[in-house]
């Protein structure tokens, strides 16, 4: 597939400047679209609610960067919620663990189950796509049996439930978690030579190993960390909705996937950015908000708002292929209008 | 910068005909002294909620009252509370729901009523403190025992029976099932469940698990369906497997979606309500609610054209469901 | 040949012991009748599956497959219900098919774009459309549309026929033909292909088509075989071929599979699901072992290569 992508350009860092530009810019139409036809959308109640949506979505995009970012992909993060949720609940409600506790138990699950892909795709260099589909079913489908598919588990503490409801100087109290999340990964991903080292990986594997790069540890802990983060976004999702069980985060992986493509890092691995990471997510976070406040204007007798769940996703949809489409469309606009010149 | 620009304007070019072929509702801006009813059914792109909503639409025309309509596409359980806390932040006056998560929702619909929104539940409740009234349709009992005495009576109380449910994790279809299961053990101590399979609402794999339960239990009588696509994914089983007549299927559906089947004799009955009714009636609780001509401790609930209904507690009723069999199929139209 | 055939052999294995196991203790999973009916409602995966083998092995990957599948039983079944005879319904769906085949083609055989995403987007934007369209409604076929307007076991005869010819077609021509070995040669190295005289991106392009021509194909198989179309018939079909394919041996690299394998992929793993009724076990193990067959399959995959490298 690498020989279809696109050309690496001279000045790579300006490119990805540029994506984040646009980005930001397509951010700030939609929020002038929504405010001026949506109802009450910059209202605080609204805007808190933007962000109180969305964290286990953008925690996922968080970690998925690394994963991407080393040229691997990780299709098992959204099941690993629904697991690391049901055990949650199995561990406050049966062995009466606090909150808290359960709470590690639940990262540690998490990290555990990311070690197995880990495991599988760093140390057995198995393709990523296909032992994350394997473990996608695995860790739902083990969910369901821990449960017998049936069973849910609720009625938490008000103390538990106030980190998915509650704010907390100002802020969603699960919006904190996410900044220390974010600022954590930008830290490592940007800042440290050994997450620098994820590019590296992912822009060519051998070049990293003679390179005298640790590739296979490197590419275990993005795949560690993603799981461990899977588990901490269980553990929101449940103080959110106040109910947990093993449907919990069906289909976040290709939301989570979604963000961090629309942030301009290259499926192929070796680029991106976290703070492009960061713009895909509220792209697609605001456009999911925002539809839903349209109430005032009809789209072929349907007001806006009555079809806010599906034109959000035909409409990601669609975003997703004109922010890759086109980059490459105007390059090929660009030859032709230079030969033609000549 | 040039291109960044060229972005822009080609961004702005894709987003006019979208805009342009918007038109500003009839009624015009928000709040105008108007009722704002919003209407939350468990899923879209579900027959069942579509006719729900023509009647919930019927009803607010009625009232003169906005409605507004949202609901989950997939099966993600926060998308209802998600939904439910958007109507919150942009002030509505009722929220009429029906509940995938029993629990989870009630968190919302509980913040909902702390906000001052009247909340009123139709087709599956939520916890009693998360609203006022539940526009009872029938309850899990209700619905539970309807389908098992069907079933029972086809068969003559006696013989293997199972049922055929969503998926595994959706709560209400699992409230049914405890409750056929619960009939069962008090009334038909000689009925047997053998297996409770998922199809994903899919009704091709509703038939494929059928096709599979008729071989792997060859003295099965009946086949329960406790979602609307299984039934006619297991009446086709039933079909196919040449068993027409001697395995009956019952279930819960829109005598639409059936009729072939019934007609033919492989469907014995489906059970349902008046599901248009349902969303009409739902909306006109939700704006007395709201207006307080109906309060806590009504005996009675005058809904216009349903008449005056009776009210149990803090569940409206309206009224048992019933079967439709192969008589009084080509009466309906939903 | 023992090793060019091995993953094949392993999966045929599987599936025999899983056969032995239902023969020694549910023997009335071969009476004929479930069995065929079994088979039928299989068929349109296969078809489906043929267009994913292809995708994957010119080392491209195709998750709309489901989407293009909705999307074209439902255009053939309003066709259907608008009074068109059957053969135009065919037509229409194998058309849509080709067309959002097309759509995905051209974006990562021109554009250059990751099929992963641009398939990814191609998905969630039929499926949505779809439900502002029929918004879930399941549709009515008017009669003569079922079976073709034959018999029952006739129009399974013709379903299971045609998706076995097609497959058969399919894996003489990946061998035998210059076009199916070209499609290996794109797959293992497009840049080598390039300088050997292929153009990989019509290749590539082509086979998009092929496949959603195939969905569309399939789209039918399945429609005739109830008198309703459920627009959302197509829903984790993508999976569920995706996984067929890994398990049968197809390397997600590209370059590497075969159809036979694949067959033998879809057949263990439709068949783990009617196992557990027939052993009378609760459905809720279901998917923890389909994931466990991917992860198994993929595992051996691995330690075959292993050896392998040791062994050069």
């Amino acid at each position: 597939m690498h020989e279809m992508s696109s050309a690496p350009s001279k000045s790579l860092k300006g490119i990805f400047a540029r994506h984040e530009v646009v980005l930001l810019l397509v951010v700030a139409l939609e929020v002038l679209i929504f405010s001026l036809l949506g109802r009450n959308f910059l209202g605080e109640a609204n805007v808190s609610n933007i962000f109180r949506h969305s964290v286990e979505i953008g925690m996922l995009a968080l970690v998925m960067t690394p994963v991407i970012l080393t040229g691997g992909i990780d299709l098992s993060v959204g099941s690993m919620m629904g697991l690391c949720a049901v055990c949650f609940g199995i561990l406050v409600k049966e062995a009466q663990f606090s909150p808290l506790l359960a709470a590690l138990c639940s990262v540690a699950i998490g990290a555990t189950g990311g070690g197995l892909n880990a495991f599988l795709i760093a140390r057995l260099k198995l393709p990523p796509l296909i032992v994350t589909l394997g473990t996608f079913s695995l860790f739902r489908g083990l969910a369901e049996a821990l449960t017998k598919g049936s069973k849910s588990y609720s009625g938490f503490s008000d103390s538990f439930l106030a980190l998915g409801n509650s704010e907390v100087a100002g802020l969603p109290a699960q919006l904190w978690i996410f900044i220390a999340v974010a600022l954590g990964v930008y830290l490592l991903v940007h800042h440290t030579t050994f997450g620098r080292s994820f590019r590296a990986i992912g822009y060519s594997p051998e070049g990293s190993r003679y390179a005298g790069l640790a590739v296979g540890r490197n590419i275990s802990l993005a795949y560690i960390l993603a799981g461990a983060v899977a588990g901490l976004a269980a553990v929101i999702f449940v103080a959110r909705i106040g109910e947990a069980r093993a449907n919990a985060g069906i289909g976040y992986e290709l939301l989570a996937i979604t963000a961090v493509v629309l942030g301009g890092t290259s499926i192929f691995g070796g680029s991106g950015t976290v703070c492009g990471t960061l713009l895909g997510y509220l792209a697609v976070a605001v456009l999911n908000n925002g539809l839903k406040r349209i109430m005032d204007y009809e789209l072929l007798d349907r007001k806006i708002s009555d079809m806010a769940s599906e034109l959000s996703g035909l409409l990601t949809g669609l975003l997703l292929i004109v922010a890759l489409a086109i980059t490459p469309l105007l390059r090929i606009l660009a030859t032709r209008r230079s030969r033609s010149q000549h | 910068m040039k291109r960044s620009s060229f972005l822009c304007s080609l961004a702005v070019l894709c987003a006019v005909p979208f805009i342009g072929a918007c038109k500003k509702t009839e009624t015009g801006g928000a709040k105008d002294g108007k009722l704002t009813i919003a209407f939350l059914p468990k899923s879209k792109g579900n027959q069942y909620f579509v006719t729900c909503e023509r009647g919930a639409r019927a009803a607010a025309k009625e009232l003169g009252a906005e409605l507004l309509f949202d609901g989950p596409t997939n099966s993600d359980p926060a998308k209802q509370n998600e939904i439910v806390e958007g109507w919150i932040s942009s002030g509505v006056d009722v929220i009429a729901a029906a509940c995938e998560n029993k629990e989870g929702l009630s968190t919302a619909l509980r913040n909902a009523q702390k906000a001052g929104i009247k909340v009123v539940t139709y087709d599956a409740d939520a916890l009693p403190d998360a609203r006022s009234f539940f526009v009872n349709q029938a309850t899990e009992k209700g619905i539970g025992d309807a389908l098992l005495d069907n079933a029972a009576k086809l068969i003559g109380e006696e013989g293997e029976f199972a049922i055929i449910t969503a998926n595994l994790t959706a709560a209400n279809q699992n409230a049914w099932i405890k409750a056929i299961e619960t009939r069962q053990a008090e009334k038909y101590p000689k009925l047997k469940l053998v297996d409770i399979k998922p199809c994903d609402d899919l009704k091709d794999k509703a038939q494929q698990e059928t096709t599979n339960l008729l071989g792997a239990h060859p003295n099965l009588k009946a086949v329960i369906s406790v979602c609307s696509p299984g039934v006619p994914g297991a009446a086709e089983a039933v079909k196919q497997a040449g068993k027409t007549g001697a395995v009956k299927v019952v279930g819960l559906g829109l005598p639409s979606e059936n009729k072939a089947y019934v007609k033919e004799g492989v469907t014995q009955s489906v059970i349902l309500w008046k599901v248009e009714d349902l969303g009409y009636l739902a909306i006109k609780a939700g704006a007395a609610l709201a207006d307080g001509s109906l309060k806590p401790g009504a005996t009675e609930f005058d809904a216009g054209k349903l008449g005056k209904l009776k009210v149990e507690g803090d569940n409206i009723l309206l009224g048992t469901p019933f079967a439709f069999t192969k008589e009084n199929i080509d009466q309906f139209d939903f | 040949m023992m090793r060019k055939y091995s993953r094949e052999i392993i999966v045929a294995i599987a599936l025999i012991l899983l056969m032995l196991a239902l023969a020694a203790y549910a023997p009335a999973y071969f009476d004929p009748q479930p069995l065929l009916s079994r088979f039928t409602s299989q068929a349109p995966a296969l078809v489906a599956a043929i267009g994913i083998t292809l995708v994957i092995i010119i080392r491209q990957i195709d998750i709309s497959i489901g989407a293009q599948f909705s999307m074209c039983a439902v255009v053939a079944g309003v066709a259907a219900a608008a009074g068109m005879p059957l053969p135009v319904a065919v037509l229409a769906a194998v058309l849509t098919g080709a067309v959002m085949g097309a759509f995905n083609g051209l974006l990562v055989a021109w554009l250059g774009l990751p099929s992963i995403v641009v398939t990814l987007a191609t998905m969630v934007t039929w499926n949505e459309a779809l439900r502002l369209w029929q918004q879930g409604r399941l549709m009515n076929l008017p009669a003569g549309i079922q079976w073709f307007g034959l018999s029952q076991s006739a129009g399974q005869g013709i379903v299971i026929g045609l998706s076995v010819v097609l497959l058969i077609a399919f894996a003489w021509g990946m061998r035998n033909l210059a076009l199916g070995r070209y499609v290996y040669a794109t797959g293992t190295d497009a840049e080598a292909a390039r300088l050997a005289g292929i153009n990989p991106r019509w290749m590539t392009f082509g086979v998009f088509v092929l496949t959603g021509a195939l969905a569309g194909l399939a789209a039918v198989l399945n429609m005739v075989q109830s008198p309703q179309v459920q627009p959302n018939a197509g829903d984790g079909l993508e999976l569920k071929v995706i996984a067929a394919a890994v398990v049968g041996g197809v390397a997600i690299t590209g370059g590497r599979g075969n159809l036979w394998g694949v067959l033998l992929g879809l057949l263990l793993l439709v068949n783990v699901n009617p196992a557990l009724t027939y052993f009378h076990q609760p459905p809720y193990w279901e998917r923890a072992i389909q994931g466990l067959v991917i992860l198994l399959a993929v595992v051996a995959d691995g330690l075959q290569r292993g050896k392998k490298v040791k062994h050069a």
